[in-house]
């Protein structure tokens, strides 16, 4: 696990996100199922689990892509209930980087950065630009900022999609999958700028089957099947001795690999 | 008189010709872009009745509605000119096809685009006018300029409510020269003359965006 600095004990003691009783149906699917979950400033949680257990779908619902129907989700003691105006605040307090980059085809790189520096934080021209090129810097695609996205490897685009996220200083940063659209080599390369992020003490959560991963960065492993959250643990109790029989059935498949 | 006379002479109706087109514009834009941009927003009766604007002036024969506007609204009391109820008809027919292809650019669009414009804390219409609409009017170029070449070939109906464009003249030449053959060979022409251009264009256009990106290069 990584080394950094513990958190004042006033701050840990004050949950970022607090989930509570979270339920979602996709229609007649019932998706989340009465999820609870607790966000402590600098947590770096990994949420794994089989296909359709539900992850991407909880971290969608913490900064408002997703509509609930039933429970709370509170930022910082605030409740953020259905309205696009909480949906808004979740927004702003979070970043999210989406497993096929979703990057704006029609703008280069700094002008994906900028936008919303420009648009929502009204930042001036040369303001946007300083914080975005000291972002493309840190996830060492500086020199690619006057390229447009399709003028870069899958790797590239998807560290100026972190860029981009990290932009506008958020709270919080969500990870959906952010490498399952990546060849091998480019895994390494979004991996290792997520790990240099982790040290920052950034809070990050992570929906990812990268293993290797969660071992190294994550304090907390998030076990889903079929919506429901099944296994919580410290990284190292979940490696060592998950309980759950679909956790452990999970972690031999991928780890026999 | 010589082919080529009666060529110039259908060419003297080419003022209308532009004039209905670049007025006909006008209307279509706008049309365009608020009813196609409206229909993708909307759900429920408010887009059905936005459909049925569109499908009003997109499923009724131009030539009809011509008539109709010229001649019946006065007899309501509306008396339009008929270079504005011309521009109009024909205006607001073009926007009803145009509006489908904004509409369709629009729904093509892949998803992630709206979400990530949203995690990104954009508004609404701040994603529509910044990231939504540039790629969806870019990628739908080409029928844009379908469009405007079927609106200037529309023109020609505009010589049945009185306008002397190019088909117009040519009526007129027809009825002192009786040849047929060289004054709608002569029109044709003209027409050709007229729409080709526009279709290269259109073309040069398509090639100055990079299909892959939808990116704007140079313009």
């Amino acid at each position: 696990m990584l080394d950094r600095p513990p958190l004042p004990s006033a701050l840990q003691s004050v949950p970022l996100v607090r989930i509570n009783g979270l339920n979602k149906w996709f229609g007649a699917v019932h998706v989340l199922k009465n999820i609870d979950l607790t966000l402590r400033p600098g947590a770096r949680v990994v949420v794994c689990g089989p296909s359709g257990s539900g992850k991407s779908t909880l971290i969608r619902c913490i900064n408002g892509l997703e509509r609930f129907q039933k429970g709370t989700i509170e930022f910082e003691g605030r409740s953020l209930g259905k309205s696009d105006r909480d949906a808004a605040m979740a927004r702003r307090l979070t970043g999210m980087v989406f497993q096929s980059f979703n990057l704006f085809p029609h703008l280069t790189v700094l002008a994906n950065c900028t936008l919303a520096l420009r648009r929502v934080l009204l930042k001036s021209a040369h303001e946007a630009d300083e914080i975005a090129m000291r972002h493309l810097t840190a996830v060492h695609i500086p020199e690619k900022a006057r390229a447009y996205p399709a003028e870069l490897s899958g790797g590239q685009q998807q560290r100026a999609a972190i860029a981009r996220a990290l932009c506008l200083d958020p709270r919080i940063m969500l990870f959906d999958e952010p490498t399952s659209a990546l060849d091998p080599e480019m895994i390494k390369e979004v991996l290792h700028v997520m790990i240099a992020l982790a040290k920052t003490g950034v809070t990050m959560v992570c929906v990812t089957h990268e293993m290797g991963f969660a071992r190294e960065v994550a304090d907390e492993i998030v076990f889903m099947d079929q919506g429901r959250i099944v296994e919580h643990a410290s990284s190292s109790d979940f490696f060592s001795r998950a309980a759950h029989p679909r956790a452990r059935l999970f972690l031999d498949t991928i780890l026999s690999h | 008189m010589s082919m080529l006379d009666i060529w110039l002479g259908v060419l003297q109706g080419l003022r209308i010709t532009a004039a209905v087109t670049a007025y006909g514009l006008v209307f279509a834009v706008p049309f365009a872009l608020v009813f196609g941009v409206a229909q993708f927003l909307t759900t429920g009766l408010t887009r059905f009745l936005i459909t049925a604007v569109i499908e009003f002036w997109r499923s009724s024969a131009v030539v009809v509605l011509l008539f109709v506007f010229y001649y019946v609204l006065p007899v309501m009391g509306v008396t339009l000119s008929a270079m504005t109820v011309s521009a109009l008809v024909l205006g607001l027919n073009s926007g009803g096809y145009a509006s489908q292809a904004v509409r369709a650019g629009l729904q093509s669009l892949p998803a992630g685009q709206r979400e990530a414009g949203m995690a990104l804390g954009l508004s609404r219409p701040a994603i529509l006018l910044l990231i939504e609409l540039p790629q969806a009017l870019v990628a739908m170029s080409p029928t844009f300029v379908n469009n405007l070449i079927q609106l200037v070939k529309a023109t020609s109906l505009v010589s049945l409510v009185t306008l002397t464009d190019m088909t117009f003249r040519a009526k007129e030449i027809s009825q002192t020269e009786y040849d047929p053959v060289a004054i709608y060979s002569a029109l044709l022409l003209a027409f050709f003359v007229v729409c080709y251009p526009i279709a290269l264009a259109g073309r040069w256009l398509e090639a100055r965006v990079n299909p892959e990106t939808g990116a704007p290069r140079g313009i």
